[in-house]
């Protein structure tokens, strides 16, 4: 992408300079970037709006009814135009005691088919601050999305992400959500309408260290010939406490089906698995598969025995598990 | 051949409460190759586990020696560390982990960091032979859904990247049709016995001992090395005329 499609709408006082990766990043397609409070960068691509919310409320009247109330921060991107590259966003948090408390949304028009790389982290390990996020995704008809979640937080954080996605007639979704660095707290919360013939594919995983966590993904298959399928791998390690509950809700003859595995490793750590399935229509086929089980004495022998050790021999069969 | 590199002393070995291994003793050269023949449940494979350090077995009596050190008490990683590697019989599946990726992680640099240039790319170029077979294996998860041969070429060139001193094949050649026993046979004599590696071969069958002419073959029989004899084919001979009973005329040698 050439630098003079890209223009900074909101350049920021005390702007630290950019690094080369981030310059590369950012100059590479519509970013947003906030720490804390601050709004680091927006970049706008043509075709792609990029605004933080409040602007985008003010702007645009018709965000107001996927936004309910005035956001205070967090970020809005409408895309009107497909592009090559992926959308990237990063909020931070990088001040002790901090509290975010952001709204977001992305729209994206008919036919577009688009990738979004999103993260949201901690610049250091013991800030004890909150991120919540409220998030609205509007897929509209045709629209294909790849949607890739990355969180990393320090031990003390407390998050809770509740992220809200409509899909469009024949849209398709596939979204990630990968968190292996996970805060004290985490209470993730992600909803799917699915509307006539579109299909969504998510994927949670995560890597559970001294944390309480707890997942709540629900999807509705509203729309005839709707899909979705919902997979959940969630390693227990040291204290940690896991609590899944994964539903699908069939309102039209369509197909769901949920896949949650557990990977206890730990004494200290707990996973609860609480899959539900609910069918409202005779010609919807919904199924659901849930287990917990330990890491296999033979396969941790095995890696030893090609002189891999014990702790090293855990961590690769632990990201085989959560496919990383 | 000199001094032996792994010597095992009166190891007596218990597993599931029951004793397996009574009163073993064996002793590999550098370079040597030795053949362990016996019936099914004889205690081969157990042999190969506690030379390895499964900590599954009891040893209760006993001692392994390599290189002049004893081992008997070492981690399994230390001793893959210092040189001793084993294919095994039936490997267990690493779900989402590729093979290449245990390559990487596994090969002789790492074990050896003061190697270099690395010794990754020389122990599995991409001209090797053992590369080509294995070639369509390196993005597949490890041994899921593998055939049998594919899982012992798997665990070949897992134990060649090794770079190591001894190793123990737990029936390299079961199940494997002529071409592929060949082709193994090749290959671990290129790779290893033509490297000075010492091989512990254990078999059913005398078609790998054919290619590979171990210096000395030894029968297990109820958990004891019953059988030392130079010329293999007289072992087998042996076995398959009187089967493996028989071979216990060789003991009061």
């Amino acid at each position: 992408m050439a630098m003079k499609n890209v223009k900074n709408v909101y350049p920021v006082r005390g702007q630290r300079a950019l690094t080369e990766v981030q310059r590369k990043q950012t100059s590479n397609g519509a970013n947003y970037w906030q720490v804390d409070h601050e709004v680091r960068n927006v970049f706008e691509v043509k075709g792609i709006t990029v605004l933080p919310s409040p602007r985008a409320w003010e702007k645009f009247g018709w965000t107001r009814k996927w936004f309910e109330k005035k956001p205070k921060e967090g970020y809005f991107i409408w895309v009107k135009k497909e592009v090559d590259f992926p959308l990237a966003t990063c909020i931070t948090i990088a001040t002790p005691k901090i509290s975010q408390n952001l709204n977001n949304l992305l729209v994206i028009e008919k036919g577009i088919k688009a990738k979004a790389i999103v993260t949201c982290n901690a610049a250091e390990n013991k800030l004890c601050g909150k991120h919540r996020a409220k998030g609205k995704l509007i897929l509209k008809d045709n629209v294909s999305l790849e949607y890739n979640h990355f969180h990393k937080w320090g031990e003390k954080d407390f998050v809770s992400p509740d992220y809200e996605f409509i899909l469009g007639k024949n849209s398709q979704l596939l979204y990630t959500y990968q968190n292996l660095f996970p805060p004290e707290n985490l209470q993730l919360k992600t909803t799917i309408y699915s509307n006539e013939n579109s299909s969504s594919k998510l994927n949670f995983i995560i890597n559970g260290l001294n944390s309480n966590i707890k997942i709540q993904d629900i999807i509705f298959l509203k729309g005839k010939s709707s899909q979705g399928i919902a997979r959940l791998r969630l390693a227990g390690r040291e204290n940690s406490q896991i609590e899944a509950i994964s539903k699908i809700f069939a309102q039209a003859p369509s197909k769901g089906h949920l896949d949650c595995r557990g990977l206890l490793l730990d004494r200290t750590a707990k996973i609860s698995l609480i899959p539900e399935i609910v069918c409202q229509n005779k010609n919807a086929q919904i199924t659901h598969e849930a287990s917990i089980g330990k890491i296999s004495e033979e396969e941790l022998i095995y890696l030893r025995m090609r002189g891999l050790s014990e702790k090293e021999a855990i961590d690769l069969i632990v990201s085989g598990f959560l496919n990383v | 051949m000199g001094k032996p590199l792994l010597r095992i002393e009166k190891l007596k070995v218990k597993g599931n409460g029951r004793e397996i291994l009574k009163s073993v003793n064996l002793q590999i050269k550098r370079g040597e190759v030795q053949a362990l023949l016996g019936p099914n449940a004889s205690g081969k494979s157990t042999l190969s586990q506690v030379i390895l350090g499964n900590p599954k077995y009891k040893i209760t009596q006993g001692r392994i020696f390599f290189e002049g050190k004893e081992i008997t008490k070492l981690f399994p990683e230390k001793r893959a560390r210092l040189g001793i590697a084993m294919a095994w019989q039936s490997p267990p599946a690493i779900k989402g982990v590729k093979l290449s990726q245990l390559l990487k992680k596994i090969s002789v640099d790492r074990l050896q960091p003061s190697h270099h240039p690395p010794a990754f790319g020389r122990h599995l170029g991409p001209s090797s032979v053992k590369l080509t077979e294995a070639r369509p294996l390196l993005e597949r998860e490890i041994n899921v859904d593998f055939s049998g041969g594919e899982k012992k070429m798997s665990e070949l060139v897992q134990v060649i990247s090794l770079n190591p001193k001894l190793v123990i094949f737990d029936e390299i050649d079961s199940g494997l049709d002529i071409k592929r026993l060949t082709n193994t046979a090749k290959i671990i004599k290129k790779e290893l016995v033509d490297k000075k590696v010492s091989i512990l071969l254990i078999t059913h069958s005398g078609a790998i001992l054919n290619f590979l002419r171990p210096n000395i073959t030894n029968v297990m029989v109820d958990g004891k090395i019953i059988c030392r004899e130079k010329d293999y084919k007289k072992v087998l001979k042996i076995i398959k005329k009187y089967g493996y009973e028989k071979c216990k005329k060789c003991l009061p040698r």
